[in-house]
């Protein structure tokens, strides 16, 4: 994982489905998910299968998670502030949760 | 409320000298160079900051604990700004309005905002060209364009275990980026065979600057140890709710697998593709790139589409690489200033910039004549796709249904098999899948008759003459402590 990650840098403090995440002032939010290894975000709603981040610039749609209750926040091309509450529409079988 | 949105809601409109939509390389480099002569320019861009996808800016604690990858891009940023040009961020250009000329955006609070321009400036960039595989859809898979971002914008790896794959030069950076933080790449699956240690491409080439750029991350690839498999493609991906493993195939046999590798991301992509959506929504001509398959703006040499008011620049006028991008929006800049007739541009200064501009243009030709062209893959690609791939991720609709669907109702028309199967209806619009469905309503309902852009892309799929670049030479290029290593 980002071992060297944030070692020094400022960190934010953000809630990920109730789990508290600390992760570097000003980062995308996409990169604080996969970072911790959250991939999944989302549910299709045809198939309802898993899907997590694939396009990384806010073209596939694939990131859309709920920030501070507004749904379809598409996490690559949102920053992380200190106390973002995040909602995924997917239960991590063993959360991340540090 | 502020006098902007309220202006907005009263049906008024910002008018300006010059908008420019898109704040990447091309898009700032004509804002700099308009603003610093005095005209009133506006840059809009959907992101959060200005610097566009090459030039994205890391967040600034980023930047202070491990520096800033692209420090030039903070600098024409700064130079845009000082040179007084409005910049408008976390502006999405959504449509034009009925005049034709108006444009229908919202600001970040989702706010609408119309702008006119006496000239439009459209530097909309491109996105990445992929091709759906069985467990495309898996979390974990992945464009080669996220991993970049993360690894040099936020210094997050994309995971422990990666392979790269799909075709073009972007793989190699960012398998460099990937194995400076550390990440396994465990290997790269290049579709052409770009890379070979012969000389025939010597006399060719032109531009050893850049070459040099791409002989650097392959010497580097070359001392991690990373192999670069050429002519394989990825057959699948499997993996329970993320993806886990990736069986690759031989490009010549693209349904037979040679190889499964245990991975925890994946990253395919194959180059890019332009964005050219608000070019057309303004009624500027397109025309088939036959290399490729997709459309692009007709543009004079100064970027100019067929409307007088209206120029396409950079990626979205044509694949071309940074430095192109940044040319093109100059010369679109030098136009627009001899036509204002407020300044006569030096002529050396045009000079240089349409020479660097010709001069880039042949080392694009050079670069796109060593990978396949798209639409050459498509053609080798489309036919041998499971019937149960999903191809388009929006709707979940499988390859069968796509082939289905042009083969019968549809008749062979591109978007009539859109409108039966769903296909590229999503959200995405077509983005991700349209490459792939329009190489399968060509693989099972080719049209060699009918004369339009389309089918002569069917009938044509020329690749361009394949001129590798000797390995060696690359090697080489990067300087004597590179020769270690052997490439697969």
């Amino acid at each position: 994982m980002t071992t060297a990650r944030g070692r020094t840098a400022p960190r934010t403090r953000i809630v990920v489905d109730g789990n508290s995440v600390h992760a570097v002032d000003g980062i995308s939010l996409a990169a604080v998910l996969v970072g911790e290894r959250r991939w999944s975000l989302r549910r299709n709603p045809v198939g309802d299968d898993p899907r997590g981040p694939f396009c990384g610039m806010g073209v596939c749609f694939e990131c859309e998670v709920t920030v501070d209750g507004r749904p379809g926040v598409r996490a690559c091309i949102t920053k992380i502030y200190d106390g973002m509450r995040v909602e995924t529409a997917v239960e991590e079988e063993a959360p991340h949760d540090r | 409320m502020t006098a902007e949105r309220s202006a907005a809601l009263h049906g008024e409109v910002v008018e300006r000298d010059v908008v420019i939509v898109g704040g990447g390389p091309a898009g700032l480099s004509a804002a700099a160079r308009l603003a610093s002569a005095g005209l009133a320019v506006t840059i809009l861009d959907e992101q959060p900051e200005l610097g566009g996808q090459y030039y994205r800016r890391p967040a600034p604690a980023v930047a202070e604990q491990w520096g800033d990858h692209r420090p030039d891009g903070g600098r024409l940023i700064a130079r845009v700004r000082a040179a007084g040009a409005e910049c408008r961020t976390g502006h999405l250009v959504w449509g034009v309005d009925d005049d034709g000329r108006t444009l229908l955006a919202s600001d970040a609070a989702g706010h609408p905002v119309r702008l006119r321009a006496r000239h439009l400036v459209l530097a909309t960039g491109a996105f990445e060209r992929v091709f759906p595989f069985p467990g495309w859809q898996l979390p974990g898979v992945t464009t080669p364009g996220f991993a970049q971002h993360l690894a040099a914008g936020d210094h997050t790896t994309i995971g422990e275990r990666v392979v790269l794959a799909g075709s073009g030069p972007f793989l190699l950076p960012v398998a460099c980026s990937l194995i400076e933080l550390g990440v396994t790449v465990v290997g790269i699956a290049e579709a052409g065979r770009p890379y070979r240690p012969s000389l025939r491409a010597l006399g060719a080439l032109g531009h050893p600057a850049r070459l040099r750029e791409l002989a650097g991350y392959v010497a580097r690839l070359a001392r991690a140890r990373v192999p670069i498999w050429q002519e394989t493609v990825v057959l699948r991906a499997d993996g329970r709710d993320r993806v886990s493993s990736v069986t690759l195939a031989a490009a010549a046999r693209p349904a037979r697998p040679v190889r499964t590798v245990e991975v925890d991301a994946l990253c395919v992509g194959y180059g890019f593709r332009p964005q050219t959506d608000l070019a057309r929504m303004l009624g500027c001509a397109v025309r088939v790139d036959v290399a490729s398959g997709d459309a692009v703006p007709v543009t004079d040499a100064a970027g100019r589409a067929s409307r007088a008011d209206v120029y396409v620049v950079g990626e979205a006028a044509g694949i071309g690489g940074v430095h192109a991008a940044k040319a093109r929006g100059l010369a679109a800049a030098h136009d627009i200033l001899t036509r204002e007739v407020r300044e006569t541009v030096p002529v050396a200064e045009v000079r240089r910039v349409a020479s660097a501009r010709r001069r880039l243009a042949r080392f694009t030709a050079l670069t796109d004549s060593l990978y396949p062209g798209p639409a050459a893959l498509l053609a080798t690609l489309a036919p041998a796709l499971p019937a149960d791939t999903m191809v388009c991720r929006c709707e979940a609709v499988r390859a069968e249904e796509i082939r289905a669907t042009a083969a019968g109702s549809a008749d062979g028309d591109l978007n009539a098999t859109k409108a039966w199967s769903r296909a590229g209806m999503g959200p995405c619009q077509g983005r991700e899948c349209g490459f792939a469905v329009a190489g399968l309503v060509r693989s099972v309902a080719p049209r060699p008759g009918a004369g339009d852009g389309e089918s002569r892309v069917e009938v044509f799929p020329s690749r361009l003459p394949v001129r590798p670049i000797p390995l060696a030479t690359l090697l080489e290029l990067a300087g004597p402590d590179s020769q270690e290593g052997d490439r697969s």
